[in-house]
């Protein structure tokens, strides 16, 4: 994560009027916006396009039938009904394909929120709407990598990755920062 | 073009106008008298309702509920502060539900008409949580 003499936690997220400021450096920077992108792209697979008609999404219909198989992808679509695969299937076909969407834009914020402070070489600057696209995507980050790492109860670290768990914790750090100060 | 709202004003008053054609919602017809008003001039059809509560209130009398379930990845404080923002509960309710749902595996956090049910797990699926729903009876 970063060169070494940049390797440090974060300094925590703080309120400046109605928006909240984070200082990150170059490094913690790139991994964020690389894990982002990584998020849309594990989430692209099951995007409109994917599924061969944006007429059918525009209608909201043509969507998915049964989840996915990916346990990561599982995790961030999961079905809306438990015991109950019919209901479930006719609710990810109305309601998936915008799901993703909504997913993907949400990391989408979180890499221009990354983009504008380094061209503007500021800290990083979150509105409110803003901190919405953030509190979601490092979720949907932790539970992608949560899947990767086998993380199943309170507590386990999983398949003991350690680069791995390091930046599932650091994310979680990430993230008990932000609404810390939005609280 | 007339507006929606316009042409749904109209219609509700002078029922012929012409362009325009009631269809009366297959699904809630037997509790409510819905209609969707139809504007032929769009290219699509527009949904119309003038009385959405009521519409709700009534369908609820099929009751489902919403549960979240526990995770090993959610913060705690996210839990409580997506229940507290999102459901309106007070900081104290928010911290109950959370508790029950890290304590017991999963907590009802809402609870109404199925459509509305569908909407909140939509929500919650959005905010990364592991939600579903299900009739307050099974």
């Amino acid at each position: 994560m970063g060169d070494s003499d940049e390797e440090r936690f974060v300094i925590p997220f703080m309120a400046d009027g109605g928006a909240v400021t984070c200082r990150f450096t170059t490094g913690e920077s790139a991994v964020l916006a690389d894990l982002a992108q990584q998020l849309i792209d594990l989430l692209s697979e099951r995007a409109p396009d994917a599924a061969g008609s944006v007429l059918y999404a525009q209608l909201g219909i043509g969507g998915e039938s049964s989840g996915p198989l990916d346990p990561a992808l599982a995790r961030l679509l999961p079905d809306a009904y438990r015991g109950d695969v019919e209901a479930a299937s006719e609710h990810r076909q109305l309601t998936e394909q915008s799901l993703v969407e909504r997913k993907m834009a949400n990391a989408r914020a979180v890499i221009a929120s990354l983009d504008t402070a380094i061209l503007e070489r500021t800290e990083v600057r979150l509105e409110p709407t803003e901190v919405q696209s953030w509190l979601r995507t490092l979720t949907d980050l932790r539970l992608a990598l949560a899947a990767r790492l086998q993380i199943e109860d309170d507590g386990d670290n999983g398949i003991g990755d350690d680069e791995a768990l390091m930046v599932y914790d650091w994310l979680g750090y990430l993230q008990g920062s932000l609404i810390e100060v939005i609280e | 073009m007339v507006g929606v709202a316009q042409l749904v004003e109209r219609w509700l008053v002078e029922p012929d106008v012409a362009g325009s054609s009631p269809v009366v919602h297959p699904n809630l017809n037997s509790h409510v008298g819905e209609v969707w008003v139809v504007d032929s001039m769009a290219s699509t059809a527009t949904v119309a309702q003038p009385d959405v509560d009521r519409r709700e209130q009534l369908v609820a009398d099929v009751p489902w509920v919403t549960i979240v379930w526990n995770d090993p990845v959610n913060l705690q404080s996210y839990v409580a502060y997506i229940f507290r923002t999102y459901f309106g509960f007070s900081r104290a309710e928010a911290e109950r539900r959370m508790l029950l749902v890290h304590n017991e595996g999963r907590a009802v956090v809402a609870s109404g008409a199925r459509e509305q049910m569908e909407r909140h797990v939509e929500a919650m699926h959005d905010f990364g949580l592991w939600a579903t729903l299900t009739r307050s009876d099974s």
